[in-house]
């Protein structure tokens, strides 16, 4: 849709080269256009990641992102052809959620090295949403779930 | 003398009308020791709760809304979309969810306080998500600004919190899931009733007359489960932090650096 959008707006503006105002009133469209497909906010639904899907990848974190609404563990895995170890974001619930998992800001820390499972982007971008990360030189695995919240404590 | 007389006269035939004057001002009167012990007998609604997603998910398959044709072909489109992974962006704007989603659809705690006068809302995860509401008898405004989560009063029938609620933001959603809603458009009323279902669970019915959207007033009941862990405290949440990492610049100062969004998901950790 978006990209529909910025068509339309190149076509609107080339309609109307000859008069500076509408040129302008071109332009505009084109910034909202140019907006409308770069959202940069961080709250959305997981319905972008194919739950029927589920990838498991290693590799090491590059960082892990602790905010609200959504934090995200940033992971560098080698390709297996090799090259440049590509950057991977995987995305879940928010720090209060995870808290009442088990979590900490700490539970990953940059240089672990890790295997994520998560159900990825349906384009093919190297992005998910989590499911769980286990802590290779640990064993230990944290999940992502709302389980805690359903119940009273 | 006369001169005085006059001016002691004048003070006189004015204190009148500063007096009304002030009186036409309501302020918040300080609480009195009556106002809290009064406190000690409302329901035991304060503290932090979670709303029972599950259960939001099943009401949203049992008793969806009541939408009027022409928004039932949107929210059909909504959910085509939501199946195919190109969900529709209800909440991607780190606005607050808004009512009535707020009560509908969240998926993050919220902690209620009671105070003389006031019961407030305070929500986690989206920042900026609280209600105020009003319960010292005030009516509503008579011309109120809109806003995202509208003008609330409310009184006690019981241990019942009975809450009104207008001036909601039009663009505000009336939303059934994260991916399906449809701006309220204006002209909304929401009422609510806060009771106790047991000493673990809080339910909030609500009924929803949407004049733009619904072809008659919907009712649905949203449940909530009690958290005193203190795990479960409520922790600050500013959505657009979620769009940036923690960085250092040149200089060696603490910095939010851009993250890279396409789609409304991140897929970069540096926008560079």
């Amino acid at each position: 849709m978006n990209q529909a959008r910025t068509n339309q707006a190149r076509t609107n503006q080339a309609s109307v080269s000859r008069s500076r105002i509408r040129q302008g009133l071109a332009a505009i469209i084109l910034a909202a256009a140019a907006a409308a497909s770069w959202p940069v906010f961080a709250h959305h639904s997981f319905a972008v990641y194919d739950r029927t899907k589920t990838l498991t990848l290693k590799g090491t974190v590059k960082t892990f992102q602790w905010t609200n609404p959504h934090c995200v563990v940033w992971v560098l895995v080698q390709p297996e052809g090799g090259g440049e170890p590509q950057e991977w974001s995987i995305e879940t619930t928010s720090p209060g959620v995870l808290t009442r998992g088990g979590w900490t800001r700490n539970s990953i820390k940059p240089g672990d090295r890790v295997s994520v499972e998560f159900n990825p982007l349906r384009d093919g971008s190297h992005g998910g949403g989590l499911n769980s990360v286990t802590l290779l030189d640990t064993g230990q695995k944290l999940s992502a779930s709302f389980a805690a919240s359903e119940k009273p404590s | 003398m006369t001169t005085h007389c006059f001016r002691a006269l004048l003070l006189l035939s004015m204190a009148p009308a500063a007096f009304a004057a002030a009186e036409k001002e309501p302020i918040n009167p300080p609480p009195t020791l009556s106002d809290w012990q009064a406190m000690a007998k409302l329901p035991d609604l304060g503290g932090v709760w979670t709303p029972l997603i599950s259960d939001q998910v099943a009401q949203e398959r049992t008793n969806p809304p009541p939408w009027k044709p022409q928004i039932a072909k949107q929210v059909e489109h909504m959910y085509a979309e939501e199946k195919a992974g190109r969900p529709f962006p209800v909440i991607d704007h780190c606005f607050p969810t808004g009512m009535p989603s707020y009560m509908l659809i969240t998926h993050n705690a919220f902690e209620i306080l009671l105070t003389p006068g006031r019961v407030t809302l305070l929500g986690e995860g989206d920042g900026n998500r609280m209600r105020r509401i009003y319960t010292d008898g005030r009516p509503h405004p008579q011309d109120p600004d809109p806003s995202f989560h509208g003008h609330s009063i409310g009184h006690w029938e019981g241990q019942t919190l009975v809450v009104d609620t207008i001036a909601v933001l039009p663009q505000s959603y009336l939303a059934v899931n994260e991916a399906v809603g449809v701006p309220n458009n204006g002209d909304m009323h929401v009422t609510e009733r806060f009771h106790l279902l047991d000493a673990h669970t809080l339910a909030d019915d609500l009924e929803i007359t949407a004049n733009k959207l619904l072809s008659k007033t919907w009712k649905t009941t949203r449940k909530y489960i009690r958290q005193r862990a203190q795990k479960f405290d409520i922790v600050e949440g500013v959505c657009e932090q979620g769009s940036y990492n923690d960085a250092v610049d040149k200089d060696g100062n603490a910095i939010f650096a851009p993250i890279k969004f396409h789609n409304g998901v991140p897929v970069g950790s540096d926008a560079k």
